[in-house]
């Protein structure tokens, strides 16, 4: 029994992690129909600037993460002022910003080999609390519990702005149409900038936890995650937000119920195979709006 | 718009064309490196990673940049080539060994004999551009090449060399497959399954485990040349696998496949892993509260003095089988040790001290072969000087090589205590 | 002549692997020219490429023959994958073909007859640069036919917008089904060369990042013509010795250089050479078919 609460522990603190990686992502297809490549960047890189910040400037933890996560949302801002704006006043289509995350993502992340080179650095230890709270032959860090909070809270927060502020309604008009958002008087680059800047915040913080999770960062940290993200996002609807978190969670769960009671070779595969169904089946995946086949 | 289709062939041509003039091999690499590769990005995942590769004019009719082996009276110089992993998947492994090269390049050439003239370039950890590293040191005249760094990458480029009739000494290669291409191929790496046998042995006679789980790297070849090494050994001594998880190079977080080991409670785990991958399994399993008396035991890949800086306390206790000890007592790798730490001002590892000792290998062989200065009669002369080398003194303890080209030295297990390697009895 | 022929000695490799990746950039032509983002290029050169391996291997067959199953095999996958597949739109077709290039891979990885992540090494290396040479001359001539046929009218109008195409009574699910095929078998064609030139293959060989690499060859090239991705595979295999002294950076270059052309050249290079005098700078207008078009 408790082997199968230790895997629902694993569940949900792997699927935390998901969740708030795949927000991001979720968030910009949703706004601007572009799938956004270059996230799993900023996603490292926002672990490199809270690494940073403590390593050479000494900062405490709490306040390394704030401004990592500042750090990464200017991160989006430039992205979308170098890499999508100029797309979107000539009106290319969506091949052309896809590419252009791209060549994003390859700029971002040479630059962090060519700064950091290809080892995997560590916060220093104490950098985070870490103690084991579990109870029963259940194994929890206080880390884990930690992360899973903030992950939620960041949710929480994400789905609040969009559903009860002013700036969350002018970003759901400019996803809904750009044009009509327009012609209601809304600004209609600044939100987008600011959807860019909430996205790559996430994707920053998300980076910062799993940096110190895993007590590990290198610039390919992302390779892994992005992958992932995209089943996520796929399965729980693009474009929408409670779809991201339910997916995240349940991605992680098939994981690691693949893991224990299949086999871990095929734990990827059975992720994939997953994504493939719900493309094929349900394709609008658990949440999702948008038209996906041809009109 | 008639004449725009026969643009493509003609800029291809010029563009080839510059290629050449521009100067000597080119890497093939294709396009930038994604950065959006597959999550379990194993070696040489990145066909297009980085490239810097040579740019040694080849033999279009470019002046040579390094004299042949000259068979003049006096010093004579042998042109070496050494492809290893600088950039790419491999990059934690290439620069090292690089080091430990020129390092050794430089106290060779000062105690006199053959002088060494080592070229080292990168293979990216690409086969493309592997191949074209090693054709570059083919056609040109190296007289026997060093590398390259990934077991994956030596299928693709060893057989290029083999069909040249030119030695290659692999010092890192470690999965199975390799010396068999031909007899031109030898490496100074313990494969996994030269290793496994007295780790095994070292623990079942100290602690005679009844049960044990397996944990592997399934992308990577020499990981799963090792755990089936290790089941086999099992299955040999009749002691019960429990479990067997595997999980890919970059994965993080290892804490389903550690659970559902634990509810299986085995006596003890052997990991088939990288340093990295395996010092976060050790810290994570004890952190879920798989106890001290489970021993978490690895191979080569794991011997490297990452492990306890990463793991902290969880590293005291894991046992190692490798090729090489830090602290070893031999007074050729003492000095290595010290002299690689005053130069470069890092520790070396196991990587380091197998190139090194390659060097030393390449250089005994070469006092032996007499050269000529005809670079194809000087690479049969050197790959027959090579097979006959016997006890010589490396930093890895007296070397020779076996029937098959594979080293032949006996492995070494140790455990780590108190953050350090020592030898485990 | 003899300069030529040292020439060819020195660079065997290096043009085998002009060629195959030219092959490679022809695969996802035939995809793009449909207007279809496919990112299963990769795995389709892995099936091709595993399938001649272990025929030559296993079965002892001879080179033509076994390259010949490879390819076929990768277009039957293929067709099989299209019919599902091709109904979705844009960048979930992407996301598919790229799940299905993963779901391969790991395949690869963890069964016995593909070696496991050994792969199949000791291949014999039969692939001679004639040969890639003589199938991509064969492949152009086809493209070219293609162009002012039926077809690649059909094909064209797809591109351009694909409702459209149907209501005029385009058989497009007929018509995207062919070209994703056609993209299947060349690059299966191009695994079995590869693979036969390398000695060795491995799943680590054909991820989804090779898929992406093809990609980029195509934008960079231009996708107006056949050999625009040609022209984009065979400046990206060549080009990177130049930049070596950027080493780690080099990646920042690469990087740059595609920005540079999708904000500034988004038809490619090869709409360099379609400049026709009296036009605006940089808007070309010609019959060739735009990358904005492209759905994604």
């Amino acid at each position: 029994m408790s082997i199968f609460l230790q895997q629902v522990v694993n569940t949900l603190f792997q699927g935390s992690i998901y969740a708030l990686f795949a927000l991001g992502y979720t968030l910009v297809f949703g706004v601007l129909d572009i799938l956004n490549l270059a996230h799993s960047a900023v996603f490292m890189w926002g672990a490199f600037m809270a690494l940073l910040l403590v390593t050479k400037l000494g900062l405490n933890i709490v306040l390394a993460f704030v401004l990592a996560m500042i750090g990464s949302g200017l991160l989006g801002i430039l992205l979308d002022r170098v890499a999508f704006a100029p797309l979107r006043k000539r009106g290319a289509s969506n091949l052309a910003p896809l590419i252009s995350s791209i060549a994003m993502a390859i700029i971002f992340q040479s630059a962090a080999l060519g700064l950091f080179g290809g080892l995997v650095y560590r916060f220093p230890p104490g950098t985070a609390p870490s103690a084991d709270i579990g109870a029963g032959g259940v194994h929890v860090d206080v880390l884990q519990v930690i992360i899973f909070a903030v992950a939620v809270v960041l949710m929480v927060a994400l789905q609040l702005l969009l559903q009860r502020t002013r700036l969350g309604k002018s970003i759901r008009a400019v996803a809904e149409n750009q044009k009509a958002a327009r012609l209601l008087g809304i600004h209609v680059e600044r939100v987008i900038a600011i959807t860019f800047c909430i996205s790559s915040a996430l994707g920053g913080a998300a980076g910062v936890l799993v940096g110190l999770s895993l007590n590990a960062i290198a610039p390919d940290m992302g390779q892994a995650i992005e992958l992932k993200g995209l089943a996520v996002i796929i399965i729980g609807g693009m474009g929408s937000i409670p779809g991201a978190v339910i997916a995240g969670f349940l991605l992680a769960a098939t994981e690691v119920f693949t893991i224990s009671f299949i086999s871990s070779t095929v734990r990827d595969a059975i992720a994939f195979g997953l994504l493939f169904l719900v493309l094929l089946i349900w394709p609008s995946g658990i949440l999702g709006r948008r038209a996906l086949r041809e009109a | 718009m008639r004449f725009s289709r026969f643009l493509a062939p003609l800029t291809t041509l010029a563009v080839l064309g510059l290629a050449a003039c521009g100067g000597g091999a080119a890497p093939a690499s294709s396009a930038p490196a994604s950065p959006t590769a597959a999550s379990p990005a194993a070696a040489a995942s990145k066909p297009a990673a980085a490239a810097s590769a040579s740019a040694k004019p080849a033999a279009s009719g470019a002046a040579s940049a390094k004299p042949a082996a000259s068979g003049a009276a006096g010093a004579k110089t042998a042109n070496i080539g050494a492809a290893f992993s600088l950039t790419g998947p491999g990059s934690p492994y290439g620069p090292v060994q690089k080091n430990a090269v020129l390092l050794a390049q430089d106290d060779l050439n000062k105690a006199g004999g053959v002088t060494l003239n080592i070229d080292v370039q990168d293979d990216a950890s690409a086969k493309e551009q592997g191949i074209n590293v090693f054709q570059s040191f083919i056609k040109g005249n190296d007289v026997a090449i060093m590398g390259p760094t990934l077991s994956g990458l030596a299928l693709a480029t060893d057989p290029l060399a083999q069909d040249a009739k030119t030695p290659v000494l692999g010092v890192s290669n470690t999965a199975g497959g390799i010396t068999t291409i031909g007899d031109y191929i030898f490496r100074d790496s313990l494969a996994e399954e030269q290793v496994v046998p007295a780790m095994v042995k070292a623990v079942v006679d100290k602690y005679n485990p009844k049960k044990v789980a397996i944990m592997y790297a399934n992308d990577q070849p020499f990981a799963k040349s090792g755990a089936d090494a290790v089941k086999k050994e099992m299955d040999d001594r009749k002691i019960q696998v429990t479990d067997t998880e595997t999980f890919a190079s970059n994965d993080k977080d290892f804490s389903a496949q550690l659970t559902k080991i634990k509810g299986t409670n085995p006596d003890a785990i052997f990991i088939s892993a990288l340093a990295d991958a395996g010092a976060n399994i050790v810290a994570q399993a004890r952190k879920l509260g798989i106890p001290d008396s489970v021993h978490i035991i690895g191979g080569n890949g794991m011997n490297s003095p990452q492990i306890a800086k990463i793991a902290g306390p969880a590293a005291e206790g894991i046992i190692v089988g490798a090729a090489w000890i830090d602290s070893s007592p031999n007074p050729q790798s003492q000095a290595f040790v010290k002299a690689y730490k005053a130069k470069y001002n890092l520790d070396p590892d196991q990587f380091a001290a197998q190139a090194y000792a390659g060097v030393q290998i390449l250089s005994d062989a070469l006092k032996r072969a007499n050269l000529s200065g005809d670079t194809a009669k000087d690479r049969t002369a050197l790959r027959d000087a090579l097979a006959q080398t016997k006890n010589v003194d490396t930093v890895l303890g007296k070397f020779s090589f076996t029937s098959g080209r594979d080293a032949d030295h006996p492995p070494v297990v140790q455990v780590i205590k108190d953050g350090k390697f020592v030898l485990f009895s | 002549m003899g300069a030529l022929f040292s020439f060819y000695n020195a660079y065997d490799q290096l043009l085998l692997f002009v060629a195959i990746n030219a092959l490679l950039a022809l695969s996802i032509y035939a995809t793009l020219s449909a207007g279809m983002l496919s990112l299963a290029n990769g795995a389709f050169m892995g099936i091709g490429a595993y399938t001649s391996a272990l025929l030559t291997l296993r079965q002892h067959w001879p080179f033509p023959a076994s390259l010949l199953a490879g390819c076929l095999v990768a277009g039957a996958i293929g067709f099989l994958l299209g019919l599902p597949v091709l109904r979705l739109r844009g960048v979930f077709l992407a996301i598919a073909t790229l799940g299905f290039g993963e779901v391969m891979r790991i395949a690869a990885l963890n069964w016995d007859v593909t070696g496991g992540p050994l792969g199949l090494p000791a291949i014999p290396a039969y692939t001679q640069l004639w040969e890639v040479v003589l199938a991509l001359a064969a492949l152009s001539y086809y493209f070219v036919r293609l162009r002012h046929s039926r077809a690649g009218h059909a094909l064209l109008a797809i591109r351009e917008d694909e409702s459209a195409a149907r209501t005029m009574g385009i058989n497009t699910f007929y018509y995207k089904n062919f070209a994703f095929v056609a993209g299947a078998l060349i690059a299966g064609l191009a695994g079995g060369f590869s693979a036969h030139q390398t000695h060795s293959i491995e799943p680590a060989n054909f991820t989804f990042s090779l898929a992406v690499t093809i990609l980029i060859y195509a934008i960079v090239g231009g996708t107006g013509a056949f050999w625009g991705p040609m022209l984009g595979s065979t400046l990206l295999t060549v080009l990177p010795e130049t930049l070596r002294f950027l080493k780690d950076y080099r990646g920042v270059f690469d990087g740059l250089v595609l920005l540079a052309i999708i904000l500034f050249l988004p038809n490619g290079l090869m709409s360099l050479f379609q400049w026709r005098p009296g036009r605006a700078a940089g808007k070309v207008r010609s019959a060739a078919p735009s990358l904005d078009a492209v759905e994604a």
